[in-house]
């Protein structure tokens, strides 16, 4: 081996090392497991049965991985869609020139820097029933007559952790787009508009379209980080009422380490992963076509 | 949109004062975090709300600290995870990331592909497994669980941000450190090191910021009260205090404080993290 190589695995192995141990074989211990029966009783066996796609058919029958698939779907389509138009939004205001511009842009990244488990808490204080302040804002502007009980009840306690959800990544849709528009050459704008666009034109004829792989790498990423929040859903909602909350994630969690059907908990993190794996293959396309590597 | 046809002076007032407006709306549960901490819990639940506190209170934060299960502890708890998990993955990541940014090496491309791989991967897909592994280690209820696992995540990170810092030193540098006498580690730690310092500001407060805001690994591998972190503690505490809401609105102004503190001291690296971060992935 030349010096070369020998000198660049000496700097690389450790960590690579590090994450294939931690990481690389957990993954493969996980699909193992997935196709065991492991609980509290086998979980020191060494020999443990073998069970292949038992637990998966085992959780498709008891139907409720299916209702769970769903709500995550819908948990992440709608955080997504509030973000990202609200991201866009403010992407276009901040791009515009005056004095405070980048340091209020600045600013309102904080959201998405806040510990997920205060933001949970935090909106679980403001979304609560007897005082919480959001409800009292909504009543004030006549939009609701009496408080909402938003974690009672199955339909609002899902948009209430879809709200908290959007308010962490508003920032990061923004800041992502607003590095993407801040590239458009401004002389395109002008030759437009001398040539007669106007203001809504310019946006669907320049922006859009130059803008194409920001919003593509930004839905696509929002997708996978939102797929998988934990955090603050277990904070929030535990996944209740009654299962209206739970998610890939902490429907995982709760088979694993409340009811210790650790087999269980592993096959659904994997159907989690099998989701995951599908957009992120779509993503490394995109950003391979881009450049970057 | 007449708005940007207002001329000069007026237009710029008009931009700023909207601005102003937009940021205060959506930093409000912040400016309501901090007030409720300082309310007594009669006021926050007085009706209708006070905006700002009729007088202001540190009797929350005052039990926080000096109250039974003071908040010291988990506190502590949490700098020594995120401090030890900082280290590791930037003694880990910082070489790496050179060595993938420096040298040639086979498999190159497929390590940098493995590292993007893992930064996107749920933290449940490895928890059950890191548990059975960590139960057969010895290592449940200390503290080197947690800060492995959250070096995990922070590893990728500061591989995928730190790389495109060394691609960008000219490799004649490490030439002439070579001639005054350096060989490839002493030029990598007094010469580059220091060159892409602004890389490694944004990566070591990612490392430190990723495992103190962690609540799964922690609370998944610590059973032990006196060794929760802030995160896993606030967790815990919330069937206790039920209702007092400044109580744990105070405990999520110690857990917010030092990313407070992180933000206002090194925003310009923050923000430059977010992107190159998630746009180079």
């Amino acid at each position: 081996m030349d010096r070369e190589q020998y000198y660049g695995y000496l700097f690389v192995l450790p960590a690579l090392m590090f994450m294939l141990i931690l990481i690389g074989y957990p993954i493969i211990y996980n699909i193992i497991i997935s196709m065991q029966k492991v609980d509290v009783m086998t979980i020191r066996d060494a020999n443990r049965q073998f069970v292949g796609f038992g637990n998966y058919i085992d959780l498709f029958k008891d139907g409720l991985v299916i209702y769970v698939i769903k709500n995550t779907l819908f948990f992440t389509v709608s955080s997504i869609v509030i973000q990202f138009v609200i991201g866009f939004a403010l992407a276009l205001f901040f791009n515009i020139k005056f004095r405070l511009a980048e340091r209020l842009r600045g600013l309102i990244v904080i959201s998405w820097m806040v510990p997920v488990t205060v933001t949970a808490l935090l909106f679980k204080f403001m979304l609560s029933p007897s005082n919480g302040i959001i409800n009292d804002i909504l009543i004030f502007f006549n939009i609701i007559e009496k408080p909402i009980g938003w974690f009672i009840q199955e339909k609002t306690a899902m948009w209430g952790v879809i709200i908290a959800n959007a308010w962490i990544g508003i920032p990061f849709n923004m800041i992502l787009l607003n590095t993407g528009l801040s590239t458009i050459p401004y002389e395109l704008y002008e030759s437009a508009s001398i040539d007669g666009a106007n203001v809504f034109k310019r946006f669907i004829y320049i922006t859009i379209p130059m803008l194409r792989p920001a919003i593509l790498s930004v839905l696509i990423l929002g997708f996978i980080y939102t797929f998988k929040v934990f955090d603050l859903i277990y904070v929030m909602t535990s996944g209740g009422p009654v299962n209206a909350t739970e998610l890939l994630s902490t429907y995982s969690y709760r088979l694993s380490f409340t009811i210790y059907n650790f087999s269980q908990g592993a096959a659904v993190a994997n159907i989690l992963f099998a989701f995951l794996f599908v957009v992120s293959l779509g993503y490394l396309a995109l950003i391979n076509k881009d450049e970057v590597m | 949109m007449k708005v940007l046809r207002l001329s000069g002076r007026r237009r710029s007032i008009f931009l700023n004062v909207t601005a102003i407006i937009i940021s205060c709306i959506f930093l409000f549960p912040l400016y309501w975090l901090i007030i409720s901490s300082l309310k007594t819990n009669a006021e926050i639940f007085q009706s209708p709300q006070t905006l700002f506190p009729s007088q202001i209170q540190f009797t929350a934060y005052y039990d926080q600290l000096f109250g039974p299960n003071s908040i010291i502890g988990p506190f502590l708890n949490s700098l020594i995870i995120a401090t030890s998990s900082m280290i590791v993955s930037m003694l880990l990541g910082v070489p790496a990331a050179y060595g993938l940014a420096r040298f040639k090496i086979k498999g190159g491309k497929l390590f940098i592909l493995t590292f993007l791989i893992t930064q996107m991967l749920p933290a449940t897909l490895v928890l059950t497994p890191l548990f059975l592994i960590y139960k057969g280690l010895g290592f449940l209820n200390t503290f080197l669980a947690p800060i492995f696992s959250d070096s995990t995540i922070a590893i990728p990170f500061i591989v995928l941000i730190l790389r495109p810092y060394f691609l960008s030193l000219p490799k004649d540098l490490e030439d002439s450190a070579k001639i005054d006498g350096c060989n490839t580690f002493t030029a990598f730690v007094r010469i580059m090191l220091p060159l892409s310092y602004p890389g490694l500001i944004t990566a070591i407060s990612f490392a430190f910021l990723f495992a103190w805001n962690d609540l799964i690994y922690a609370m998944t591998f610590m059973n032990i009260a006196e060794m929760r972190p802030l995160t896993a503690g606030i967790y815990h505490f919330m069937d206790m205090y039920g209702t007092e809401w400044n109580k744990i609105m105070a405990y999520g102004m110690f857990l917010v404080a030092p990313v407070i503190i992180i933000f206002v001291f090194l925003q310009k690296y923050i923000v430059s993290g977010l992107i190159s971060g998630s746009v180079k992935g």
